[in-house]
């Protein structure tokens, strides 16, 4: 293997990682000699091969930070963090929760994630021993729609795609090579388009995927769902469908053709609020019905609008009616590998929740992820129930999530709020406890990633953890003893326990832990060799009984009920996406990356820009109802007129890191909290602004 | 002599600058010392856009005019390989490089003496892609002798057009 060879030439040794970086968890070599990480690239025994995206080679930076934290801090009573051991930090935590859960019960806990790193302790510690039904990622600002229409279309929250195969590709708001997500994805649809696979693109803005495409239709923001309900209907119409492939596995194709048809989702009734004429319309829906294999997919283009979740089911509804589903060249369900728990919990210590999560209690039982904008309406005013201890790992909605001022109002009122990080982060700031944690150099993890296929990780640790800090699985196992758990969290080192996760795999411990991947076989149509699918009615669900049973609507249809549509005193639709430089808040202060690109900016449209007076570079004043924010602008032909193009506010206006400090600015006070009424996600897009040159 | 190259595809790159960085890191470069460079350019109206990005390092010029401008001899082809280097110790930083490289390859790094792509010169050809090849998740760049890559291009263009479904095409003409 060539990663020989570059030991030969420097001396060092491979040890295999992950990368943490993005939630695609691509598998990773890193390269060590006298306990400093010299390179690092892609695992060459994986899918991804030797490559990596930019955010993923510069992050060798992490491991040698000196901004990183190194050890366990206080908030005392003026405010300011100060050092404390880990075992006073550990104990006074535990008693903490000890005293909220006899008072409050365990649901007065609430756990937040990002990255979803060796959470499978948290879930045994949190979960089952302590008993808090809160745990939850972020999805609610992230991909929540598509997790919940992919759930109840497919019952599989993560789709992912066989580009490889594909000879026809459709992507609704999704952008895979802005922001590098799937490297290995995208480096097939690229192969597959030279081999005559045909790329179209939805997206009001010309995205990075759009400069690739052989046709891009620059939509109207928000109006994705209105389009690809007319193609549904040409589609119909036109008997393109897959009959036999709907008689056996589509539940409600019926009802749904009976739907689009009779509420007369045209072309032509498309055309004028999407902007897309109904020629092309036309050309592309026969044109997707017609080849095959196809698939499309959305993502935040169309989750960031109230209409997303509707456009999704009707997306994947599209992809179900042509047979496109699960086969060569779809979208695939992904399986999983047979990963067995780190440890176990025996029945008789697992405390049974009776408390529902928060999401149902408040209104949202669909939610895959915790609409976690709802979290300081629990904190403030103890409704539905009281919740009185915060974890925050790896995440930092107080940079990420809309209404920052609400949310650092909940943080000074909640009793307990503990941040895990490997950097001072906003949200760290206005924690009571902050707890460093050891980077993805520094620790172990073995996970599933995202290949279509089975795909595991196993990471382990190439570097001693920088200063006092702490792989979370040593964190859980420490407060688990505290907590009177410590039974439970037996190991003398993470081999005792990546020897257990991994013992049903077909491949030896030594062998994995050498190649530090396994991929399984990427198995097609497995739901008609499996029994069928794990909806209820064991087919695809494009009609959904159970969203009638809670009182939504069972087909999706294209409601602007909820939209915020520019207006002549707030003119721009504010539009906020991924860069392709920088991910969420830990990338600010890369010397690499920082000196790719520095700061955020709101980019406009050259007509815009020329009305108003502003030339590429001025310094502008973005305002919404909510609030104002100064930023950079950027005059471009890429991006709509009548659309204010922001990347990710919540990386940049950081108050902490040597380079990451005062770099950009923070946009997300100008969101309101506005999200799906179904799903809880958040939708950021549903923003309109005003701009003028300062 | 051989002479080693890039081949590098445009129509798979996507601008993400992985290779400029993957040259810096492997290479121990200064990070704001870069030995490749990525451009991305746009060009049209709204919403006639075009684009194109373009991932370029030294190209190891047959005849290298950097060589023919410096004037400490300072810069030397390699026999073996066709590469381009530069001994710093004879290098007073005057840039005359610079201004002779039509590609802007030439760096002035942080001790004021010229420094650029070294075709990793530590990596053996045959045996393992150079850095920047082999991080680069569209696998746009590719090293390897002038011949094979010439012969290579001309496989890419055969295949894509076996794929076409036109019975003709125009060479030369750009899809749209
Ligand atoms: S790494 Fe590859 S895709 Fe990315 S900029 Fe460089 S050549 Fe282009
Ligand atoms: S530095 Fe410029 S002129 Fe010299 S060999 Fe490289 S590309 Fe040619």
């Amino acid at each position: 293997m060539t990663r020989d060879v570059i030991n030969e030439i420097r001396g060092t040794k491979t040890v295999p990682g992950v990368c943490m970086i993005c939630p695609w968890h691509c598998p990773t070599e890193n390269f060590v000699k006298n306990g400093r990480v010299e390179y690092v690239r892609g695992n060459e025994y994986a899918v991804n091969a030797t490559s990596r995206c930019v955010k993923g080679i510069s992050s060798i930076h992490s491991s040698r930070d000196s901004d990183r934290l190194l050890y366990p801090m206080k908030r005392n009573s003026q405010g300011v963090h100060e050092r404390i051991s880990w075992d006073d930090a550990l104990t006074q935590i535990a008693a903490r929760l000890k005293a909220n859960k006899d008072a409050f019960g365990p649901e007065s806990l609430v756990y937040l994630w990002h990255l979803d790193s060796n959470e499978t302790f948290t879930h045994k510690l949190f979960g089952e021993l302590y008993g808090t039904p809160n745990l939850s990622g972020h999805g609610a600002a992230c991909d929540q729609d598509r997790r919940l229409a992919a759930l109840e279309t497919f019952a599989h929250p993560l789709p992912v795609k066989d580009y490889a195969n594909s000879r026809f590709v459709m992507l609704w708001g999704a952008d895979p090579f802005g922001p590098n997500e799937a490297l290995h994805e995208n480096r097939e649809l690229l192969e597959s388009m030279k081999k005559g696979c045909r790329l179209v693109v939805v997206d009001p803005n010309r995205s990075r995927t759009a400069e690739k495409a052989h046709l891009w239709l620059p939509i109207k923001p928000g109006t994705d769902g209105a389009l690809a309900l007319a193609m549904a209907y040409h589609i119909i119409e036109t008997k393109s469908y897959d009959q036999a492939f709907c008689d056996e596995w589509v539940h409600g194709f019926s009802e749904f053709a009976e739907h689009v048809l009779s509420n007369e989702y045209t072309p032509k009734w498309a055309e004028t609020i999407t902007g897309i004429s109904r020629e092309t319309i036309i050309a592309v829906a026969d044109e997707f019905a017609l080849t095959k294999p196809a698939l499309m997919d959305g993502l935040k283009g169309l989750v960031n609008y109230t209409t997303g979740l509707d456009a999704l089911r009707t997306v994947f509804a599209l992809n179900v009616i042509t047979g496109n589903i699960d086969g060569p060249g779809n979208l695939i369900l992904k399986e999983l590998a047979p990963l067995d728990m780190p440890v176990d919990i025996p029945e008789e210590a697992i405390t049974a929740t009776e408390q529902l999560p928060l999401g149902s209690a408040m209104g949202y039982p669909l939610a895959p992820d915790m609409p976690t904008q709802l979290l300081p309406e629990a904190v403030l005013e103890g409704n539905p129930y009281p919740v009185k201890s915060l974890f925050f790992h790896i995440c930092n909605p107080a940079q990420s999530d809309p209404n920052t001022r609400l949310f650092e109002k909940m943080m000074a009122a909640v009793d307990l709020s503990v941040t895990i990080d490997i950097y001072m982060s906003e949200t760290a700031q206005l924690s009571e406890f902050v707890l460093p944690e050891a980077s993805t150099y520094e620790r172990a993890e073995v996970r599933e990633s995202l290949w279509a296929g089975p795909q595991v990780v196993f990471a382990q640790p190439a570097i001693e953890p920088l200063g006092e800090s702490k792989p979370l699985y040593e964190i859980m196992k420490g407060l688990a003893e505290k907590m009177g758990y410590g039974e439970y969290f037996q190991w003398n080192s993470w081999e005792d326990w990546a020897r257990k996760q991994t013992a049903f795999l077909p491949v030896t411990y030594e062998e994995l832990k050498e190649k530090g991947v396994w991929e399984g076989e990427l198995r097609y149509h497995k739901f008609k060799t499996d029994g069928g699918l794990a909806t209820p009615s064991g087919k695809f669900e494009i009609y959904s009984n159970l969203f009638e049973e809670m009182g939504y609507s069972p087909l999706p249809g294209f409601s602007e009920e909820h939209r915020i549509k520019p207006d002549a005193e707030y003119p721009f639709q504010l539009i906020n996406c991924k860069m392709q430089y920088h991910c969420g808040t830990h990338t600010q202060n890369n010397p690499y990356l920082m000196s790719i690109v520095s700061e955020n900016w709101v980019e406009l449209n050259t007509n815009d820009a020329r009305r108003l007076g502003i030339a590429d570079g001025d310094r502008v004043e973005v305002s919404s109802p909510q609030a104002s924010a100064t930023i950079s602008a950027k005059v471009s032909e890429a991006v709509q007129p009548g659309v204010a193009r922001v990347p990710h506010g919540h990386g940049f206006g950081r108050r902490f890191g040597t380079l990451a400090r005062g770099k950009g600015t923070h946009i997300n006070p100008l969101f309101e909290t506005r999200m799906n009424p179904v799903s809880g996600g958040i939708s950021f897009n549903e923003c309109t602004v005003n701009i003028r040159k300062i | 002599m051989s002479q080693y190259g890039f081949y590098f595809d445009k129509e798979k790159c996507i601008g993400c600058r992985a290779c400029e960085v993957a040259c810096q890191v492997w290479n121990n470069a200064v990070q704001t010392v870069k030995w490749r460079n990525v451009s991305c350019l746009t060009r049209g109206t709204y919403p006639e856009v075009t684009g194109v990005n373009a991932s370029l390092a030294c190209m190891h010029c047959a005849e290298a005019p950097c060589k023919k401008a410096c004037p400490r001899q300072a810069i030397s082809k390699e026999e073996d390989s066709g590469g381009v280097t530069v001994d710093q110790s004879r290098c007073v930083g005057c840039m005359l490089c610079l201004w002779a490289c039509p590609f802007g390859a030439p760096q002035m790094g942080v001790k004021g003496r010229m420094e650029k792509c070294t075709f990793c010169e530590e990596r053996p050809v045959g045996k393992i892609k150079r850095a920047c090849e082999e991080i680069c998740p569209q696998q746009a760049i590719v090293s390897g002798r002038i011949e094979d890559l010439v012969l290579r291009s001309k496989q890419v263009v055969a295949e894509r057009l076996s794929y076409d479904k036109q019975a003709e095409v125009i060479l030369g003409h750009e899809e749209k």
